[in-house]
């Protein structure tokens, strides 16, 4: 690995200053676990390093109420931090799953949400989340500070609409409001630590009446050259009564409409099938079902009557695992 | 480029502070070993796949081949050899994993020690299926795991002072017993105490009887 010039900046200012003044040969680090390894690899030879480890107040996830509301993370906050938030499982459950199936231990401990985001791959697990729950990205470039739809945020692998210059301050999630329910299966060969073949994150918001879905997402990864959100599904479902029918036809309508293709980690064919699969999967443990009277309640085990690997609503302790390995996973 | 000579670091090893001049693009790995001499932490993949690498950075488990060593200035890391207690005693990780059978080769055991030291830090008593969270980025191509896991549910089981029930369950320490003292120990000893380079360690440590 050839030298270069490691640079440590004490603020997000000084760090953009640093990266505007260098242009093209610099590039930011955050938790460094997929700068270094392209690094290592040669597949990027930067003649400078931006390190944002030493800008104090971005390691960060603060909760707008101590009982719910929005959620703000710092860009360089560790997966890890989300995975052990007990405030996140409650809250934004699927954000949790996310990030605790993301890596290996020793990978979320350092890999950071803004770098998962900002690295903008097909399958990254957070962002992939996020997608969930209308994000908004805080960006800080020479010029002050700017918003973005998270959802406008991806280009292609790899690509963002960050100007040159510009780094991830933190990311904003709006309250989702009361009877939400969500969760993110990521789908892999084994459970260990692999990349997603592909994820499906789904996310249910009911009226009051507990019966009329008021607002749903559906988001992808590897469906489609960035994480994605299935629109044409999602909106199926809004302002009418949640039925697993709906649920299973806007399934269908979600795995049509995706670009899924094949790569090595699985077949095109076999992806759309499991979108198809995994979004009522999804939305079965998330509780929605639950809360609208459509499967018995969950007893505190956290078991339904009706068991098997779709029944945990929620994660129990034992089984934090946004995980759903290929091989408990035939339908 | 001045930015490109390298630095000298100063952190604390294994309760020591030390410094170590490094480049901009070492890693932390490459820091210990060969800044610092401490040739217990491996290196298998590079690239965060493997864990063999695995040192604790300020108490959290990481992969110090993708931890910049500038990044270390001022932290207090944590290695294998920081496992063995003030008194020389193993520590109950190291002691379990060897009566367990949880080392083969040896080479990755020094990584998989050092995430369970972390699990065990924030978690004493962990499930089984916690272990295996924990240690997922730990790969391990002889032992298959189980006896991992054992070992690891034995040394919280004596660090929590409930031994007696956690042994007595598992087939593991029976079978393992000829591992620990026998034709494993040359490697055992060697991985569990991050003493494979060090072959005048490893030597002592070979009390080869089966
Ligand atoms: C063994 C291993 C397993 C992995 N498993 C998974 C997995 O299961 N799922 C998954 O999604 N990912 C996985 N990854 C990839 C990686 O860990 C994540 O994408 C992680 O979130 C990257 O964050 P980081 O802080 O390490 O980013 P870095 O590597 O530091 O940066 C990544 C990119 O983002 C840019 N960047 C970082 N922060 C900012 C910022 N604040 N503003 C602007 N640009 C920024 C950098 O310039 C760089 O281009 C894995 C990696 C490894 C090594
Ligand atoms: S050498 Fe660091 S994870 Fe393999
Ligand atoms: S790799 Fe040989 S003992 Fe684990």
């Amino acid at each position: 690995m050839a030298g270069f010039e490691y640079v440590r900046p004490t603020t997000l200012e000084g760090a953009v200053a640093e990266l505007s003044m260098r242009g093209d040969t610099a590039v930011a680090v955050a938790g460094a676990t997929d700068l270094w390894v392209n690094i290592r690899s040669g597949k990027m030879k930067p003649e400078a390093v931006v390190s944002l480890r030493g800008i104090a107040g971005l390691d960060v996830l603060t909760p707008e109420r101590a009982d719910g509301g929005g959620l703000t993370i710092g860009a360089m906050t560790p997966h890890g931090k989300v995975e052990d938030s007990a405030w996140t499982a409650a809250h934004f459950p699927a954000l949790q799953q996310g990030c605790a199936g993301l890596g290996s231990r020793q990978v979320r401990n350092v890999g950071t949400v803004g770098g998962n985001i900002c690295n903008a791959a097909p399958c990254a697990d957070s962002a992939t989340a996020l997608m969930l729950f209308d994000a908004t990205l805080v960006i800080q470039g020479p010029g002050g500070l700017r918003e973005l739809p998270l959802g406008e945020f991806f280009v292609g692998p790899g690509m963002t609409r960050l100007l040159k210059g510009e780094l991830l301050k933190e990311i904003r999630v709006p309250d989702p409001g009361a009877n939400t329910f969500s969760r993110y299966i990521k789908h892999t060969r084994r459970r260990g630590v692999e990349l997603a073949m592909m994820s499906v994150g789904v996310r249910l918001t009911l009226e009051d009446d507990m019966t009329t879905v008021k607002a749903a997402r559906i988001s992808l990864g590897v469906c489609a050259p960035t994480p994605t959100c299935a629109d044409r599904a999602q909106d199926m479902l809004v302002g009418k009564p949640l039925t697993r029918e709906a649920v299973e036809a806007a399934a269908l309508v979600a795995a049509e409409d995706s670009q899924v293709r094949d790569s090595w980690r699985g077949k095109a064919w076999y992806r759309r099938e499991m979108i198809r699969v995994l979004v009522p999967r999804a939305v079965e443990q998330s509780g929605a079902y639950v809360a609208a009277g459509l499967a018995p309640a969950l007893d505190d085990a956290g078991s339904a009557a009706s068991s098997g690997a779709s029944a945990p609503g929620a994660p129990t302790p034992d089984d934090p695992g946004a995980s759903s390995g290929a091989t408990e996973g035939g339908a | 480029m001045a930015g490109m000579d390298k630095k000298n670091i100063h952190f604390v090893v294994n309760g020591d502070p030390v410094s170590a001049l490094v480049g901009p693009e070492w890693t932390l790995l490459r820091a210990l070993r060969d800044g610092v001499g401490l040739t217990g932490t491996k290196e298998g993949c590079g690239a965060g796949e493997c864990g063999a690498c695995t040192v604790l950075v300020d108490g959290t488990a990481v992969n110090s081949c993708l931890f910049p060593a500038l990044e270390a200035e001022g932290r207090s890391v944590t290695t294998v050899e920081g496992l063995t207690q003030a008194d020389g005693n193993l520590h109950p990780l190291q002691k379990a994993f060897i009566e367990y059978g949880a080392v083969q080769c040896g080479f990755c055991t020094p990584g998989a020690l050092m995430s369970s030291k972390a699990l065990l830090d924030q978690n004493p008593d962990p499930s089984a299926h916690q272990i295996k969270v924990a240690l997922a980025g730990n790969l391990c191509r002889c032992t298959g795991y189980t006896q991992i896991v054992e070992a690891v549910q034995a040394a919280a089981a004596e660090m929590n002072g409930t031994a007696a029930a956690a042994v007595g369950n598992g087939s593991g320490a029976a079978a393992s017993g000829a591992g620990a003292t026998g034709a494993a120990s040359d490697t055992a000893l060697a991985g569990v105490t991050g003493a494979v380079d060090q072959p005048s360690h490893a030597s002592t440590s070979g009390e080869v009887t089966a």
